[in-house]
């Protein structure tokens, strides 16, 4: 592994820093590895927005081999919207060029007493001036940049508006609207003024056995390419699955209230390729190019909407306009904003309008009605500028839902906005939303994909009905662990790929001579370790909740009558995961089974699993 | 007694999609043929070609064919005989068979993706007439 660069900001200094071996071997990388970097440094005192907060972008180590679908990179740290452990990796070509310059990732603390940019590459980081794309929005800011600095193949990660002014959901975007959009690490960067990242290299990537590698890559690129799943991702993009989700009854509607929305057809990636659709993007060496292109009539190629985008700004607010959600996914990419958590902030907006706990009074006099485009316009640009109800907005869904006395209202699951794949209609989600390291989160578990049959022999993942109950929490857990190593990986979720070809990949690249047991463990230390973390944190079994709203049987739909039985199904989540049914917290055993022992301490007085 | 794969259980299920009111109903919108290349495997020796042409919840014309020369069919459907064989007898989903590299489908993917509801029909009407499997 190449060394992670330590980039203090306040004193402008930077040292490469040499991960251990044993480290690199139980934690691979990506969000695995910065869980065990980051743990001592995540302390409850430490304000997310303070200097002393670490921001840590990681790579993996098959990032930038051209493997399948693993151009990626994670950001981690402590998230200023849930108070607990943040990560959200993005695509592009970033990570690759960060990689390319010689290191595998970048630690950054301090705070800058002006706005500035970072350029990183071989020659190490150089500090200037950023006061010049302070207040630029994400595209702003990456074609200055690359302006300023023509260096071949130059890659810029910035923040937008919404970062700068600390929105709790701002995220980090590179590469025209590719984004690590979740959990408020744009904050995070914003309050160390830290406007942008650029990065730039052309060293060999290192990897054990480069000849074996590439052989197997092919190969397993060209099995990816002709899957029927990548057919679907690169012909319609992530929204290839929505008429069948909504036919499921698992696309929300009307902020999680309503089953049925007449049009909601119109929100699908079908639907898209036959109006608007001009092109498709891919991120490094991807054969998927799940991204899409769009014309909205005014001759202008822009980033076409994806799943959550379509469906956030779609029926989640009452339209089946697949032009105005791109739109509004454009007007969050600019500010920097997440497209999930702004739309269900908007949502939230609208059914407390519904609820008349919100007036026309409070909203300056907009009627935020459901359908209502101009009032969803307006609170975009308020929320991602900070002016008059966006100051409050921007502080996320609880805190507008408690500033408004109406906390059950809020659909969210510890700070965070639940995405858009509703457990009423795949019930795994449940579990997955309730238990994820990072609040209501759809990335750390794509469990709605097994709920309809991506099960993985290979892996004991099996396929259970979409309404099965607590029989499906083992199942859950080993998802979770699985997508635990492809974050590790920073591998996309999006790559159907046999896990035996996975093990192949990792050990040509590493050298190491992992089994598929060995990956799962990995999997399995980097969740577990992660739920540590949040426990120190201040996280308890209360957490693992869902939201009320998601507690109650839809009326209409695919998923009409339904209830999810939570409570029977965490309880066996808890047995499965060996997590103590008081505290929540994981029993020092299976810490200890891990080789997380090191960790024991901070939650139990002893190894027996007694109270601290 | 139609056994999969046989001349009877295609024709078999055709007969089935032309009397079935559920697959009419969920199929009313569908317009487009399809071929299932079943691949040799197990007791299966040699490639089969099973085409239909289907038509607003209708089956127009089913026929058996050596190989692809004679037909162009919009949709193809491709697995190995035993995948076919667990997706007749119930034993695996559709869907699951397409998510997990298990049955590959060729053609418009958009409206595939709209017509799930009718694909997973036609799976019910194929699984009702089947009565057994080549052994």
């Amino acid at each position: 592994m190449q060394p992670v660069l330590k980039i203090d900001l306040a004193t402008r200094e930077s040292r490469p820093w040499e991960i251990p071996a044993d480290w690199q071997r139980d934690f691979l990388g990506g969000s695995a590895l910065a869980a065990r970097l980051l743990y001592e440094h995540l302390t409850p005192d430490l304000d997310p927005l303070s200097p002393a907060a670490p921001l840590l972008f990681l790579t993996g180590p098959l990032t930038g081999t051209s493997g399948p679908a693993v151009g990626r990179f994670v950001v981690c740290g402590k998230s200023p919207a849930t108070g607990l452990w943040a990560e959200s990796n993005a695509g592009g070509f970033w990570g690759v060029a960060l990689r390319k310059a010689g290191y595998d990732g970048l630690w950054i603390t301090g705070q800058s007493e002006k706005p500035l940019y970072l350029l990183v590459t071989s020659e190490g980081v150089t500090f200037h001036d950023g006061r010049m794309v302070w207040g630029l929005d994400t595209y702003e800011t990456q074609e200055a940049l690359r302006e300023w600095h023509p260096l071949p193949g130059l890659r810029v990660a910035t923040i937008g508006r919404a970062g700068e002014i600390g929105v709790r959901f701002a995220g980090i975007f590179c590469d025209h609207g590719r984004t690590a959009g979740r959990t408020g690490l744009g904050a995070v960067m914003g309050a160390k003024r830290l406007k942008a990242i650029a990065v730039q290299g052309d060293k060999a990537l290192p990897l054990y056995d480069p000849t074996a590698y590439g052989a197997a890559r092919s190969q397993a690129n060209r099995a990816l390419k002709n899957q029927p799943m990548t057919q679907v991702l690169r012909d319609l993009g992530s929204a290839g699955g929505a008429e069948y989700f909504d036919y499921l009854g698992e696309m929300p509607k009307r902020y999680f209230s309503l089953g049925a929305l007449e049009g909601a057809e119109n929100i699908s990636g079908a639907s898209v390729a036959e109006t608007i659709l001009v092109g498709k993007s891919a991120c490094h060496s991807c054969v998927i190019a799940c991204g899409r292109v769009v014309d909205l009539g005014d001759g202008t190629k822009r980033k076409g909407p994806e799943y959550e985008t379509l469906v956030g700004f779609g029926p989640n607010l009452g339209f089946t306009d697949p032009v105005f959600a791109a739109r509004m996914g454009e007007i969050c990419d600019r500010y920097g904003m997440d497209v999930i958590s702004a739309s269900g902030v908007i949502g939230l907006v609208f059914k407390l309008y519904e609820m008349g706990k919100i007036s026309v009074q409070d909203l300056d006099g907009l009627q935020a009605e459901w359908g209502n485009e101009h009032a969803v316009e307006v609170l975009l640009h308020e929320i991602g500028a900070g002016r008059k109800l966006g100051a409050l907005l921007g502080q996320g869904s609880l805190a507008v839902a408690r500033h408004f006395g109406a906390e059950e209202a809020a659909v969210q699951v510890n700070g965070l906005e639940l995405p858009y794949h509703d457990p009423r209609g795949a019930s795994g989600m449940a579990l997955v939303y309730a238990t994820s390291p990072r609040g209501a989160c759809h990335n750390k578990s794509d469990y709605f994909l097994v709920d309809i049959g991506q099960a993985e022999e290979e892996i004991g993942l099996a396929y259970f009905d979409r309404h099965a109950g607590a029989e499906k929490a083992a199942n859950v857990a080993r998802h979770q662990d699985w997508r635990s190593l492809f974050d590790a990986l920073v591998m996309c979720h999006f790559a159907s790929v046999p896990a035996e070809t996975i093990r192949t990949l990792v050990n040509l690249a590493t050298g190491r001579d992992y089994s598929l047991e060995d990956l799962l463990q990995i999997g399995a230390r980097a969740f577990q370790l992660k739920r540590v973390i949040n426990h120190r944190l201040g996280l308890t079994g209360k957490n693992d909740r869902l939201p009320e709203a998601i507690l109650q049987p839809l009326k209409e739909g695919g998923a009409a009558g339904y209830v999810i039985p939570f409570a029977d199904m965490l309880a066996a989540y808890y047995r499965v995961r060996d997590w103590d049914p008081d505290s929540g917290r994981p029993r020092a055993a299976r810490l200890e089974a891990l080789g997380l022992g090191e960790t024991i301490p901070s939650l139990w007085t002893n190894q027996t699993g007694e109270k601290a | 007694m139609p056994v999969f794969p046989s001349e009877d259980w295609l024709q078999a299920l055709c007969r089935k999609l032309n009397d079935d009111a559920q697959y009419a109903r969920i199929a009313a919108r569908w317009e487009g043929d399809l071929a299932f290349i079943v691949e040799p495997e197990g007791p299966l020796t040699e490639r089969l070609v099973y085409y239909l042409d289907l038509w607003h919840g209708t089956c127009r014309r089913a026929a058996a064919y050596k190989g692809l020369d004679e037909v162009q069919p919009a949709f193809l459907l491709q697995a190995g005989y035993g995948n076919f064989a667990r997706i007749l007898q119930g034993d695996l989903d559709p869907m699951q068979a397409m998510l997990t590299r298990k049955l590959h489908v060729k053609g418009n993917m958009a409206v595939m993706m709209r017509n799930v509801p009718t694909v997973l029909d036609f799976v019910r009407c194929a699984r009702e007439v089947t009565d057994d499997i080549l052994r």
